[in-house]
């Protein structure tokens, strides 16, 4: 029981002489919204033409700017109106009104082709039975809507900024080209410069190993006098030594690794199947397996097709449908974790 | 229609820099694609938002209302703008409950004779105040 103010729709309904004709009229109205290149004076004179046998009783003028503003809420009442009050012929001429009012000549803004839809699955209406309502009355078959998502919409919506960048990226790649040569001067002329000095470097190293190698024939020679046993008493102490050092760097490798392993579980994770299982189940990535139990638990209680038993087929098949999905995310979730 | 936000674990207002960001840890190259000339230009991300919005509000509405797995809700849009099933209470019966409880409220209001109530109320309020002055006035007068 919330104590909030009724909202300017549910007042609306309430005053209504038909509360049906209102909630149509609001669905009609969200549709008109979002279609395009029209003024809101060929929105009001429309909707009036196609609503005129309509028996509510009020002003267009409200329910357009609550249509307007999109308000959520308004917009699920009218759905659940029509859907509770709407017999299978009135279904349809809904349906009828509905793409009346989106298109004239079969031209429809992408939100329509979505909002046409999902009162289709509202009403119940099969995909055949709206297609050819859909070819009846504009004498164009429904599309499939375009994907702004994709690249390839874009070259074909707005092929001036393909050339733009064309042009930019030529334009570019002859600046690399002449930078590249410039460099590839230098690098040469350095080339040069380092190789002698490398052979300067050599001939040093070779008089050093001499002086080295002879250096150590009189150390050998001095050592072979000396005592046997100070010898090996001091490689002994070398090893010792060695052996302190090598463990000493495998901890600190350990460590190393560690920390990056680290680093890359703190950086986010990629939108993966493991993140949609989650989302299905209303978690989010990071849960742990308790709360997949138990969210799993929940949902399956709540959407189980045996509760929908008394509702109609249709129901029980949407729900059996949502439970499949859930139970596969819990299903898909229970063997990665 | 694909969700690139979502597919690229962004929030939907997010701004060029994050965009930009997430474009170049994007593993994909189709997608890192698709997205750069959608999110990376300003014209188009308008136009991608807007339909966006629109979207999100039918996959909110299709989650309240059960109608997640639709015959016309397939492919990449119900896959990316389905909302987990929701368990909001319906909003005719919210409705119906209010509506109710305001004419309950109405009924005992009647029932009570409200108005007489009120007048009531004043009139007694009114005397005792009158009695008050009265006695204040006298009491000034003696003193």
């Amino acid at each position: 029981m919330s104590t909030a103010r009724f909202s300017p729709f549910e007042l609306l309904l309430l005053k209504s002489r038909s509360q049906v004709d209102t909630a149509t009229l609001l669905l009609l109205g969200w549709v008109l919204v979002h279609r395009q290149h029209v003024s809101e004076g060929q929105r009001r004179r429309r909707l009036a033409q196609v609503t005129s046998q309509f028996r509510h009783g009020h002003e267009l003028g409200p329910v357009m700017s609550i249509a307007h503003s999109q308000d959520l809420h308004a917009i699920q009442l009218a759905a659940e109106v029509v859907r509770k009050e709407c017999s299978k012929e009135r279904s349809l001429s809904v349906m009828h009104q509905a793409i009346t009012v989106a298109t004239d000549d079969g031209d429809i803004s992408l939100a329509n082709h979505y909002i046409l839809r999902f009162l289709a699955d509202l009403l119940n209406v099969a995909p055949a039975t709206l297609g050819t309502l859909f070819q009846e009355l504009t004498g164009q078959p429904l599309r499939q809507p375009e994907d702004p998502s994709r690249d390839a919409y874009w070259q074909a919506h707005d092929p001036d900024y393909y050339a733009r960048k064309a042009r930019e990226e030529a334009e570019a790649a002859q600046r690399a080209k002449a930078s590249q040569a410039e460099q590839e001067q230098q690098q040469r002329a350095k080339a040069d410069k380092q190789q002698e000095k490398q052979q300067e470097k050599k001939q040093k190293q070779q008089e050093k190993k001499q002086q080295k190698e002879d250096a150590r024939r009189a150390k050998a020679r001095a050592e072979q006098s000396s005592a046997e046993q100070a010898k090996a008493e001091k490689a002994r102490a070398e090893q010792a030594r060695q052996e302190q050092a090598r463990q000493e760097r495998a901890r600190q490798e350990q460590a190393q690794e560690e920390s990056r392993q680290r680093q890359q579980r703190s950086s986010p994770p990629p939108p993966d199947r493991t993140t949609r299982a989650l989302a299905v189940l209303g978690l989010t990535p990071g849960a742990s397996k308790t709360d997949v139990r138990r969210a799993y638990r929940r949902m399956a209680q709540l959407h189980h097709p045996d509760r929908f038993y008394s509702d109609s087929e249709h129901q029980v098949a949407l729900a059996s449908a949502r439970f499949q999905r859930i139970k596969n995310a819990y299903d898909y979730l229970m063997q990665t974790y | 229609m694909r969700d690139l936000y979502q597919r690229l674990a962004l929030s939907p207002d997010a701004n060029d820099h994050q965009i930009n960001s997430a474009l170049a840890r994007c593993p994909n190259s189709a997608l890192r694609q698709d997205a750069t000339s959608v999110l990376a230009v300003a014209p188009h991300r308008e136009t991608y938002d807007t339909l966006h919005h629109t979207l999100s509000d039918i996959g909110r509405l299709r989650a309240r209302l059960g109608l997640t797995h639709g015959a016309h809700w397939q492919g990449d849009v119900a896959n990316d703008f389905s909302l987990p099933p929701d368990n909001a209470i319906s909003r005719h019966d919210e409705l119906v409950d209010r509506v109710s409880h305001a004419v309950s409220l109405y009924n005992r209001w009647r029932r009570l004779r409200g108005p007489w109530l009120l007048i009531a109320v004043f009139t007694v309020g009114a005397g005792i105040g009158l009695a008050l002055g009265f006695a204040l006035s006298l009491g000034l007068g003696l003193g």
